[in-house]
């Protein structure tokens, strides 16, 4: 084969594999390559050296080789044959990636900078083509590229140190558990810290300052201003000093922008640092109060080493139901937390089924299951267990005993179940858990703290139980909202606590404990009435007295006609709406409200036959805040023939306060004795001029709103 | 030129889209190896499948919203330089030009007005609480104070939807709808967010819909408001002569031929519409379930305050919102309205701590005595604070506040949250002098004790991509613990 068909075959091939390279990249999260091509991808290690060696050559040939150059034809041939393999080696190393975990942004580095090699290999078949003079440029930046990418290569297979110098064998420091007491305040508290907010400039990979701060040794030999703990006489040491300064300040360590050090860890290195900053202070010198140990014991530094996520976990959808839910802790995790929802739908089934992955379930939450002990038996198996919740649950505590075999169980919430002393004692008596909820109707702190003092290594959480302490009841409610008897009226009374007495008088006197007739389902109104109720309960205080005026509406008149028309947008349904014995509702813009504001309500009621009346009331509703004012004032006035009107009575009403609440109101204006005419005419009267509160709307008139007037 | 383009480059156009049929190839051949590249769906569908992005500390949140911007300065952030200089102008120095609504901007004086109520401290912390917050001044080594909350908006609307949306217009997703879109309902038979309202008898300020829409987010994410009534969810009971076996056989036809509309048009609408219909028919078991008194100890009543008897009261709200927790709801979200206490503000706040000071308290201790505050997030707080000066008259013991956005206190409890005291105002509490936190860095901290990198939490929408924090936000590291 000629070296130009060599040529033609290798630049055809290139046109084919970089598009391919530029999907796999892209796509590289996506792709599932088969068996074969994983073995594909294997051959990377074997091949890509070629390259390396190629493309330097190549770059060194075009910095140093201006003169003495190859002939046109065999330059491209060799750059082709080096793109062709650069290419191979991506493709190869896109489909590696898939097989191994590696950290994510080495791996990205390479995986990029790869693909920007190839590229770049079949651009210069081109550009060589081209008379341009900054190939030499283009050279050097192609050599960058490639060691770069490469050494991002070597870290992933050699690790991150592959090419730095090689350190003394001291410099890692194991971290010791902070429950060893025989560890030192160093190994437990301080090199945690610094390991995680300071080594990252003042470590292995970058030494600022001069100042490396991994072990004790680096340390005490300080920086380029010297020793960093003790500093000058009279002066604060150096790193105190640092890590005190404002954020805002140059020096201040860590530096803005990088993680700054919490407020615990900051308390921990100054009171390390104020005592001498001693390396080999040891847990157990401490005193047992000492600020130190507590921190000591409740640090819990972030563990450096990241969290690599289990791949390909089990989908959890068959566990799920509509009251069950079953859920990884988190993505990648492989610890599974279960919730029950819903006792009544509660079904043995669901639970059994979690058998399967017993040894998953770090959280369990069964509040409000109706748990017999087949349900215990099935707990007690998932031996990873750390937390549950058996709040409610109609267990009773003797048989809760068999939770003690789980080993690492850390949180118990019993709250609910009743319990007596001895049955807490022994359940508590070699009780491995460190948090128990316990709160129940009838347990009080008191009663426990005898027990808490026992077990100081449980936290046990009672909470208040407040069944003593005495308050006053809410008010009981009156199911119907009518005021209105048209023959009678059943009323039904109600409070949302059980075991509520309510008691209650129609005769207008206050409701008694004893005496007054207790409500049982309803009872029955039929005349007017002043219905006074209370509720009591044994333990709280009574309550209110809750009243409700009831007006028996037997009177109906022969005719109505309205002698003032209301206003246009709230002219209800006529004059009829006043006697249809329906009350509007809190909404007034229902067509059983008739509105006024411009001029009073007048009316007349006729009847066939002169009517003897006791008085007449009308129900408005009231709203401060939309400007619907109280009645001000009902004039009546009597006729036998419907045109000469002599005056009954007059009822003034007071005017309305800013805080009045809102809702419907009954006025009333009574009649003198012996009142009896054919004909009544009245006049129900508004508000003229609102008083100065109302502000910018002072001096106008107010709305008066009426929906029924009933006779009597 | 171009013939000299052309001879150099040894290529032309009929060259140049051969070998491009080859890279078509290519592209064919890659596409191969990557299955579902072509079925239209992106990464954001996968979201489902990979939160919450690292261990959650908090798995529910309960919002305590005080609609309408209560004093910190009357409530917890004390500030005695006020009372030494009460009535005296507010220095040109801390006010610094910055911008006032226009309900103060043209007073012609500022004058400082020092907290009527008496401070103490409590607690580890030592933090300060007005005498009108008794109860919550017991729980204080719970609580998290935040004194150093800042926003950009100064009037409510905008400061209110900003808290709950991450923007100050409307049409973005609320914070409970994120959530509910993120992790999904823990218990099926319950919405994942759910809303309960109550007022106060202060100056109130509207609470609309807008506030827990789910914006672009499905529809089954939106917040589901409760009713102040006694029967918190309307309609639950079946109507007369239909039973559940007759209900479930209507439900099947009509998904049926929702269905079959969906395959036809397409609208995920549709499928929306579908899965409400049943979750209605599971709430309308476990609802009642749910919401009936009859189960509470009498002690629990006690706790809260006898006002949980009363439907629509704040304390009912704490009340049902501990038991929605509790039962697997995500975002139980909170309004009480009556905070807006421009002027007598002595009086109203004295009225609208004693509709929340008892219950609030009620709920952290209730929730903790159940072993359900380590998992449970709750927040207490305004959507910005109000002025140290007076707006209006100033007597010796009646005062007003105007809207102040530069700093105010929030507080949480449980779900991973350090309890104590952080961030510092200046002695006027007008400019926040240490760790100022905004309210993207508020939304961030919260995602991120969800268990979510709000970074990475976004949602495609017309072209973007939309996150709760938009392009800011912090996690504020200090108040985890």
């Amino acid at each position: 084969m000629s070296e130009k068909k060599i040529y033609q075959l290798l630049e055809l091939s290139l046109w084919v594999l970089n598009p391919l390279i530029l999907v796999l990249a892209i796509y590289n999260q996506k792709i599932e390559p088969g068996l074969f091509l994983q073995w594909i991808g294997k051959l990377h290690p074997l091949v890509l050296h070629f390259p390396v060696v190629f493309g330097m050559l190549i770059a060194i040939y075009f910095l140093f080789f201006q003169n003495r150059r190859f002939p046109l034809n065999t330059e491209k041939l060799l750059l082709a044959i080096n793109a062709f393999i650069a290419s191979g080696v991506v493709i190869c190393g896109l489909l590696l990636s898939k097989q191994n975990a590696y950290d994510n942004d080495l791996i990205n580095l390479h995986k990029w900078g790869g693909v920007a090699i190839a590229l770049l290999s079949w651009l210069l078949l081109y550009l060589l083509d081209l008379k341009i003079s900054f190939k030499k440029y283009l050279a050097l930046f192609f050599l960058a590229i490639l060691i770069g990418s490469t050494h991002k290569g070597a870290q992933l297979t050699h690790g991150v140190n592959a090419l730095s110098f090689p350190q003394s064998p001291a410099t890692q420091t194991e971290h010791k558990s902070a429950t060893d007491s025989l560890s030192t305040l160093y190994e437990t508290s301080i090199a945690p810290v610094l390991s995680q907010k300071c080594i990252s400039c003042h470590g292995v990979d970058k030494i600022k300052g001069d100042l490396q701060l991994n072990t004790p040794e680096n340390i005490l030999k300080g920086g380029k201003h010297g020793d960093i703990l003790k500093g000058d006489l009279n002066k604060t040491a150096p790193l105190l000093e640092r890590i005190h300064l404002p954020l805002a300040d140059e020096k201040h360590m860590p530096p803005e922008g990088k993680m700054q050090l919490t407020s615990d860890e900051l308390n921990t290195l100054t009171k390390w640092l104020k005592g001498g900053a001693s390396f080999k202070l040891k847990l157990s010198q401490l005193s047992p109060g000492d600020s130190l140990l507590l921190m000591a014991k409740n640090s819990n530094p972030v563990s450096n080493a990241k969290f690599e996520p289990k791949g390909n976990l089990p989908d959890l959808k068959e566990f799920n139901s509509n009251y069950c839910s079953v859920n990884y802790l988190f993505h990648g995790s492989d610890e599974v937390e279960v919730n029950f929802f819903q006792g009544s739908f509660y079904n043995h089934d669901n639970l059994k089924k979690l058998e399967k992955i017993k040894s998953q379930i770090v959280n369990l939450n069964m509040q409000g299951m109706p748990l017999k002990k087949e349900d215990l038996d099935i707990i007690i198996q998932m031996k990873n267990l750390q937390s549950v919740n058996l709040n409610s649950t109609k267990l009773d505590i003797a048989s809760l005993e068999v939770l003690k075999s789980l080993p690492g169980l850390k949180s118990v919430s019993i709250c609910g179940i009743e319990f007596d002393e001895p049955g807490i004692n022994k359940f508590l008596e070699h009780a491995r858990f460190s948090e128990l909820n316990v709160w129940t109707k009838n347990g009080t702190q008191k009663q426990l703290e005898k027990i808490m003092q026992k077990y100081p290594s449980i936290k046990i959480i009672v909470g208040d139980n407040l069944e003593d302490q005495v308050m006053k009841i809410s008010n009981p409610t009156i199911e119907q909202d009518s005021l209105i008897i048209p023959t009678h009226v059943d009323v039904k009374l109600k409070h949302l606590l059980k075991g509520v007495v309510i008691r209650y008088t129609t005769d207008g006197s206050e409701p008694d404990s004893i005496k007054s007739q207790e409500f049982k389902e309803k009872f029955r109104l039929t005349s007017n009435t002043v219905l006074k109720i209370k509720a009591y309960r044994a333990g709280w205080k009574s309550s209110d007295v809750v009243q409700r005026t009831y007006y028996k509406s037997e009177i109906h008149p022969d005719s109505i006609k309205l002698l003032t028309q209301p206003d246009p947008q709230h002219k209800g349904n006529g004059s009829k709406t006043l006697i249809d014995y329906d009350l509007g509702e809190n909404n007034r813009y229902t067509d059983k409200w008739l509105g006024y504001r411009d001029s009073n309500m007048d009316l007349i009621i006729g009847f066939n036959q002169s009517k003897p009346l006791n008085s007449v009331y009308f129900n408005a509703y009231i709203e401060i805040g939309a400007e619907i004012f109280p009645i001000a004032a009902i004039t009546a006035q009597g006729s036998e023939d419907g045109k000469v009107f002599k005056k009954i009575a007059e009822a003034k009403f007071p005017v309305a306060q800013k805080d009045d609440p809102s809702g419907a109101k009954t006025f009333t204006c009574n009649f003198p004795k012996g009142t009896s005419f054919k004909y009544y005419k009245f006049s129900v009267s508004n508000v003229k001029s609102m008083p100065v509160w109302r502000k910018d709307r002072k001096g106008k008139p107010a709305w008066i709103f009426v929906d029924e007037l009933f006779l009597n | 030129m171009r013939e000299f383009l052309e001879h150099g480059l040894n290529q032309n156009r009929r060259k140049f889209l051969s070998k491009l049929s080859l890279g078509i190839g290519g592209l064919a051949l890659g596409s191969l190896m990557v299955p579902g590249i072509f079925d239209g769906k992106n990464e954001d569908d996968l979201f489902s499948n990979v939160l919450p992005h690292f261990a959650p500390k908090a798995k529910r949140i309960i919002y305590l919203f005080q609609n309408g911007a209560p004093s910190q300065l009357d409530l917890f952030d004390y500030k005695p330089m006020l009372q030494k200089m009460q009535g005296e102008d507010l220095p040109a120095s801390i006010r610094m030009g910055q911008r006032l609504t226009g309900m103060t901007a043209n007073q012609a004086k500022f004058p400082l007005a020092g907290t009527k109520f008496n401070f103490s401290q409590h607690g580890k912390s030592g933090a300060w609480f007005s005498e009108t917050l008794p109860h919550l001044a017991s729980m204080s080594d719970d609580l998290c104070f935040v004194r150093s909350i800042y926003t950009e908006a100064i009037n409510h609307d905008p400061a209110l939807t900003f808290f709950q949306t991450g923007a100050q217009v409307g049409n973005r997703p609320s914070m409970g709808s994120w959530i509910s879109y993120g992790l999904g309902s823990e218990n099926k038979n319950l919405p994942a967010f759910c809303v309960l309202l109550s007022k106060g008898k202060g100056n109130g300020q509207g609470v609309y819909s807008k506030l827990w829409s789910n914006g672009f987010l499905d529809s089954i994410h939106q917040g589901v408001q409760f009713s102040s009534g006694e029967e918190p969810v309307k309609y639950l009971t079946d109507p007369e002569f239909i039973n559940r076996s007759d209900k479930r056989a209507m439900l099947d036809e009509i998904s049926a031929l929702n269905d079959a509309a969906y395959k036809n048009i397409g609208d995920p609408e549709i499928v929306t519409k579908i899965q409400q219909y049943e979750l209605a028919y599971r709430m309308q078991m476990a609802v009642p379930e749910l919401t009936s008194l009859q189960n509470e100890p009498e002690s629990i009543i006690k706790m809260y305050g006898p006002d949980c008897l009363i439907p629509g009261t704040y304390a009912a709200n704490c009340l049902l919102a501990r038991k929605l927790s509790e039962n697997g709801v995500r975002f139980v979200q909170l309004y009480h309205q009556g905070w807006d206490t421009h002027g007598n503000l002595p009086k109203e706040i004295e009225g609208q701590c004693k509709d929340v000071d008892q219950s609030s308290a009620a709920l952290i201790k209730d929730l903790k005595q159940r072993g359900l505050l380590d998992e449970t997030l709750v927040i207490w707080g305004g959507e910005f604070g109000r002025t140290n000066y007076c707006q209006g008259a100033l007597t010796k013991d009646n005062y007003g506040r105007d809207h102040h956005p530069r700093c105010f206190t929030i507080f949480m409890a449980g779900g991973g949250i350090k309890p104590g005291v952080f961030g510092e105002t200046d002695e006027f509490g007008y400019n926040i002098t240490k760790m100022p936190v905004h309210v993207h860095d508020f939304h961030a901290t919260v995602m991120h004790l969800m268990g979510i990198d709000h970074e990475r939490f976004t949602f495609k929408h017309q072209g973007r991509r939309y996150k709760l924090t938009d392009v800011a936000g912090n996690v504020v590291h200090d108040i985890i613990s």
